[in-house]
């Protein structure tokens, strides 16, 4: 923009600058301010009680669980996610008469609402009506169905399934594009080198693709961080908690229990995480500028 | 020939590679292809165990029930809020890229390293007070409030995106409307905007899937029927309608085909605009 129009620069941001400072910024110190006060159902007025939420979070054992539960939940969900997306980027990057045809319905199940995800997936795993059991029991490894939401020891597991279907074709999507950015004559110089098509991941196309992997990892950990939709429709957080991360506590202490005050101490939980996990992504985006510009 | 390469050969080569593919399609469209199926069986036809996967007598009866007058609600509600907010983000959003493109100081970097962070915090860590201002403001239970909450959760994306594409064209050209005696506001109206076409489409796309999906707002804004979007309508119905799963399937149809048509439709773009930051950085 040439130098008369500075004025111009400053009106252009302004309303992006106001929104996303008045409502995003804003309210996560509106957040910090409510977890120091005491509000419930039947004493709706505020009552200031400095800290004394924050102790009477971290001593009860319901903290420890949710934050398990969320670990849980995001490394796995993470792991498979990334993991599958490369496997299938891999496949979707093979000159094949099937290729072109994949790769547009690979991203069907990302594009499909959150809440009908999540709804069907609830049916796939009921117990009587579930296509999943079915499957396993024509296959014979189960004789009974399975009701994979409503018991603790499953319910995680059967949540993770889900988001992994749900997610996996964005890191597959952007894992594709980063595979067409390799460096072709590196490759084949490995090929005359006599590398399999092994060694050729391993050395070739996985290093030159580093950093597209760890900002992946990260981008998708945040995201899976703060992933409500699935949870809350396939579980409500139950069954005693079993599933219940910070999102999903959050809104049932705000909104079904009016804990406001427990519930922005969740809250505050949760951005140190994030603000952790976003100070990382800028990090990792920072040391590969400089090394390309190296 | 070793025993390892032989399975090398069989995996590996385009057939088998073939057959990954096909497995892959398998564990993508099963649960639509029984999503529509279900949506498609009869309320009378049993739910058999093993399930069956084609229905005998397919009807559309499931999808004349699921269309009932509060669905029609659900589906206006959200296409008014959709829409609204993406013409909002777009015009918010395309401004303020360009800005972050030309405007290279540190300042600017800074602030657009705090929008963008800002899509990354979780919206459940700022709901209650959001929630309380929007109270304050009197706005609960209205588009409005929903607008305003999805034109500030989309916008840091969307600046994010169109970023991308405007970098792509070079300064000169600014410089070359400059001297034909064009203002830094004519520039951008009537030379930038119509160059990044491809941009916009991409990013209205995203912002469109985003909202028209969007659960937790929905879910804490609206208290009334009248006012619920169809991702909080659907979620009604999981408790009101109990096990009647066909009629659930038919509206999860019906929510989901607008978006899946306009993916198919814009889909190059699409891509190239979800890819462009994240590979690219």
């Amino acid at each position: 923009m040439p130098k008369r129009g500075a004025w111009l620069v400053w009106i252009f941001m302004t309303p992006a600058i106001l929104l996303v400072g008045g409502l995003m910024y804003y309210p996560m110190i509106g957040t910090i301010v409510h977890s120091l006060y005491s509000t419930s159902f039947i004493n709706p007025h505020p009552q200031f009680v400095g800290l004394k939420l924050y102790a009477k979070i971290l001593s009860s054992g319901e903290f420890g669980q949710i934050a398990w539960n969320s670990c849980v939940w995001t490394v796995f969900v993470v792991l498979f996610q990334n993991l599958f997306g490369f496997l299938t980027a891999l496949l979707l990057n093979q000159r094949l008469p099937t290729t072109a045809l994949m790769r547009s319905l690979v991203l069907l199940p990302w594009v499909l609402p959150g809440v009908v995800g999540a709804i069907l997936w609830r049916f796939m795993e009921d117990p009587q009506l579930g296509l999943i059991n079915s499957f396993l029991m024509s296959l014979g490894l189960i004789d009974h169905g399975v009701a994979w939401l409503a018991s603790t020891s499953t319910a995680m597991a059967a949540a993770i399934a889900a988001a992994v279907w749900k997610g996996f074709p964005f890191s597959t999507v952007i894992y594709l594009a980063a595979l067409q950015n390799v460096d072709q004559e590196q490759v084949e110089s490995a090929i005359i080198d006599g590398a399999s098509r092994l060694q050729r991941i391993i050395y070739v196309v996985l290093p030159s693709m580093r950093e597209v992997i760890a900002i992946n990892l990260v981008l998708t950990t945040i995201l899976t961080f703060n992933y409500f939709d699935m949870i809350w429709v396939l579980t409500r957080g139950g069954p005693e908690n079993a599933t219940h991360i910070f999102p999903t506590k959050i809104y049932e202490l705000g909104f079904g229990e009016f804990r406001f005050g427990e519930a922005a101490t969740y809250g505050v939980f949760s951005i140190i995480v994030l603000a952790l996990l976003i100070a990382t992504y800028f990090l990792i985006q920072r040391s590969g500028m400089r090394w390309r510009a190296r | 020939m070793t025993a390892r390469s032989w399975i090398g050969q069989v995996f590996l080569g385009k057939a088998g590679l073939t057959i990954l593919q096909v497995a892959l399609a398998a564990i993508i469209l099963l649960p639509f292809f029984w999503m529509v199926s279900v949506s498609l069986k009869p309320a009378s036809e049993p739910f058999a165990i093993p399930a069956r996967l084609w229905p005998q007598n397919p009807t559309l009866d499931n999808y004349v029930t699921a269309f009932r007058p509060e669905f029609r609600t659900y589906f206006v509600n959200s296409l008014i809020v959709s829409l609204s907010t993406v013409a909002i983000t777009v015009a918010l959003a395309l401004p303020a890229a360009y800005s972050f493109t030309r405007a290279q100081t540190r300042l600017v970097f800074a602030i657009m390293g705090l929008i963008v962070a800002a899509q990354m915090f979780p919206a459940s860590a700022i709901i209650i007070p959001i929630y309380k201002m929007m109270k304050g403001a009197g706005l609960l239970n209205t588009y409005a409030s929903l607008i305003i909450a999805y034109v500030t959760i989309t916008l840091p994306v969307a600046i994010w995106m169109l970023r991308g594409f405007l970098a792509r064209l070079p300064v000169e050209l600014d410089e070359a409307a400059a001297i034909d005696g064009a203002g830094p506001f004519r520039t951008f109206v009537s030379i930038i905007v119509p160059l990044c076409r491809p941009g916009i489409v991409a990013t209205a796309v995203f912002v469109l899937i985003v909202t028209w999906q969007e659960f937790l707002f929905a879910l804490s804004f609206t208290s009334t029927r009248d006012m619920r979007t169809l991702p909080v309508g659907m979620n009604d119905f999981i408790g009101q309608y109990g096990i009647r799963y066909g009629e659930l399937m038919a509206s999860s149809v019906l929510i989901s085909l607008p978006v899946i048509a306009l993916f198919f439709l814009l889909q190059r773009q699409f891509v190239a605009g979800v890819t462009a930051g994240a590979v690219k950085g």
